[in-house]
């Protein structure tokens, strides 16, 4: 992975002591350092006191949820953020999305899967050099390099997923893209069966850009395809 | 249950009718004899003492006399004096005073002193007593209150009779019913509780009442409540042991990748690695089964089942794909487009599992058909693959959970949890419908699913 940061520093709040000194053994091979807190408290408390680049929150947490936690901190940051769910539990899933985590994996999960997607959203917000720098359609910008987006000059707050959900549609306006394809680019993994997630990003998006005040770009599902953004008249 | 109403009732009515008929014939008997009374009554018998009374104390005198000799419960007798007054001046019945009349314009005729010839006797002779002081008493016998209320009655015993049919029939249907309905109450909740619904009380309709019945419709309740009670500590302590084995599951499957790190790649290790996945299914095929288990967390939504099957189909072919079963592939034939209102996570495990199922039991290069129709009311969704079927003897415990086929067991085929079919028919009945299995007539397994539209 040559595109991939050097060293990266992950907080992972997990109850679940053991398993948090394994991982972060496991994950200390690909040169990510992981910082384990037990409680959600812990956890905003050491994020807000040092710089990661990536939180992995379990969602059932003693206390304080790992839900809380995802709501106290996406205000402030842009982290990205995965959610470590109880398989089969649906409705945990598509919270966590709702309210800005970046993906999910559900519990117990391949260590090796955790590794590829740590690593996918990792090189996603990593700029790429041959990347265009600007996109604009009507009065939406994006700044790839400063991870900046506009609505008529004001900024307007996106998570890593919404950001390379909306600059992937900006790219083609008034072409669909699909859903495999907004997955592949947004979460750097594949869709898989029943996955919502892309839907829920997308549903995120438009509420953002409805506040932000946009009223001319629309983006639109095509059913059982993808997204296209409809430039404004 | 259709004859306890039926025997409670006929024995009602049969006692009521009975009792009705009894009396009847005694009133009817009884009427008879008063009419034999009135038919021998002489007045002539008795105009002796009269004559007797009526020379020592005049108009008084008869009339004591009459007081204290009445005549016979059958008739009352009317002394009237020329003037058409009964000397007791007791109300004179107006057949006997127009009798009168004409009995004293033709004092030799003698006619019906009534209109129904049936209320008086035969006429004779008016009897008549002349005082000392020349004023004329003259005696007529006509029946009692009590006598013509008697006959009436017998004249119109038939239509009594059908009165008193309706009437007890009527009041015994409804005593009947009374008795019957809390049991055929406690038999539905007992047949409910029997198929699975053990949520079932009675106390609303049954539980109320203060006899036996109301004890035993109570004694079911807290029969219920236990049973459900056992049957909610089970699914939760599954539940639990499930959740609880995810922890070092997910902790066994670290130190696997990390042994891997220490030690390279063993084959050992890719064995630990499925096995560990398999046991995450299963885990989280129980968690699925319970869940199902548990009352659905939402309402009815509608459900577009041509969509849902098309989605699932794609799945199933994409994991046939990454799991790497040869050629088998499953294709939709969808000739309907029925929606359904159900859950559609639910409806969604329910056909995957099915679906899931048939793949693993198909030969190679075969496909496993997805079939969507509509009869009247009901949505069918039959799947088929082309495998070796199920022996017959086995058809019905095939949606039990952990059942192998022997066929299965000996071929020491491990795909599959064991519980894919039971949770496809937990599935399918929380959605109100049902699930059944048979051997196609030209080989492989269909297994069909209606579900009310």
């Amino acid at each position: 992975m040559n595109d991939m940061p050097k060293t990266a520093r992950i907080l992972l709040v997990d109850d679940d002591q053991e398993l948090g000194h394994m991982l972060s053994d496991f994950l200390a091979a690909d040169r990510l350092h992981v910082t384990v807190c037990n409680t959600g408290e812990d956890g905003v408390e050491t994020f807000a006191a040092d710089d990661f680049d990536l939180l992995i929150l379990d969602i059932m947490l003693p206390g304080m949820s790992g839900l809380d936690v995802l709501k106290k901190i996406r205000p402030q940051s842009q982290v990205p953020i995965i959610m470590l769910t109880a398989r089969g539990d649906d409705i945990d899933r598509i919270i966590g999305l709702e309210f800005g985590a970046d993906d999910y994996l559900p519990k117990p999960f391949n260590p090796r899967e955790l590794l590829a997607r740590i690593k996918a959203i990792l090189r996603r917000a990593q700029p790429q050099e041959n990347d265009k720098r600007h996109w604009k359609l009507g009065g939406i910008e994006l700044d790839t390099r400063t991870h900046r987006a506009t609505v008529d000059g004001k900024f307007m707050q996106l998570t890593g997923s919404e950001f390379e959900i909306l600059k992937s549609l900006l790219e083609t306006p008034g072409e669909v893209v699909s859903k495999e394809q907004l997955s592949e680019r947004a979460l750097g993994r594949r869709l898989l069966p029943y996955d919502r997630s892309i839907d829920t990003h997308v549903s995120n998006l438009r509420g953002k850009l409805e506040r932000a005040g946009n009223k001319n770009e629309t983006i639109q599902n095509q059913r059982g395809v993808g997204y296209l953004l409809i430039p404004g008249s | 249950m259709r004859s306890l109403l039926l025997k409670i009732f006929l024995s009602f009515w049969l006692i009521i009718v009975v009792t009705f008929a009894t009396a009847g014939v005694a009133g009817f008997l009884y009427a008879e004899s008063m009419r034999d009374a009135m038919e021998s009554f002489e007045v002539g018998d008795s105009m002796l003492a009269a004559s007797a009374a009526l020379e020592a104390g005049g108009r008084e005198g008869l009339a004591d006399w009459i007081r204290s000799n009445p005549a016979s419960r059958a008739i009352t007798l009317f002394i009237l004096d020329e003037r058409g007054h009964d000397i007791l001046d007791r109300q004179v019945p107006f057949g006997l005073s127009r009798a009168f009349r004409r009995h004293r314009e033709h004092p030799r005729r003698h006619e019906f002193a009534g209109t129904d010839p049936r209320n008086l006797r035969r006429a004779r002779p008016h009897p008549q007593l002349v005082a000392a002081d020349g004023s004329v008493y003259t005696f007529f016998v006509a029946p009692s209150r009590a006598s013509q209320a008697v006959w009436t009655a017998a004249d119109a015993r038939w239509l009594l009779f059908f009165i008193a049919l309706v009437v007890s029939g009527t009041v015994s249907w409804f005593l009947a019913s009374a008795i019957s309905a809390p049991v055929r109450n406690l038999r539905d909740a007992t047949v409910a509780l029997a198929g699975g619904d053990l949520a079932v009380r009675v106390a609303e309709s049954v539980g109320k009442r203060r006899d036996e019945l109301g004890m035993l419709g109570r004694d079911f309740d807290s029969m219920a409540e236990n049973l459900q009670g056992a049957a909610t500590r089970q699914t939760e302590l599954s539940r639990n042991i499930s959740h609880e084995l995810r922890s070092p599951l997910a902790r066994m499957r670290v130190a696997i990748e990390l042994a891997k790190q220490k030690s390279g790649d063993l084959p050992e290790f890719e064995r630990l690695d499925n096995e560990a996945e398999r046991i995450d299914g299963l885990i989280g095929q129980i968690l699925s089964y319970t869940k199902l288990d548990a009352s659905p967390e939402s309402g009815p939504e509608p459900i577009d089942l041509a969509g849902l099957i098309r989605e699932v189909v794609e799945n199933v072919n994409y994991e046939c794909k990454a799991e790497g079963i040869d050629g088998v592939s499953v294709a939709a034939q969808i000739d309907a487009t029925p929606t359904i209102p159900g859950h559609a996570g639910a409806m969604i495990s329910a056909i995957e599992n099915i679906v899931r199922n048939a793949v693993h039991h198909s030969p190679p290069d075969s496909e496993v058909e997805v079939h969507l129709n509509q009869h009247d009311q009901i949505a069918l969704i039959e799947i088929r693959d082309s495998g070796p079927g199920v022996d017959e003897a086995e058809l019905p415990r095939l949606f039990e959970p952990f059942f192998r086929t022997r066929a299965s067991a000996e071929s020491k085929d491990a795909r599959g949890s064991g519980l894919g079919l039971a949770i496809a028919e937990r599935a399918v009945s929380i959605n109100g419908g049902s699930i059944s299995a048979l051997n196609h007539a030209d080989g492989g397994l269909l297994v069909r699913i209606s579900l009310p539209l």
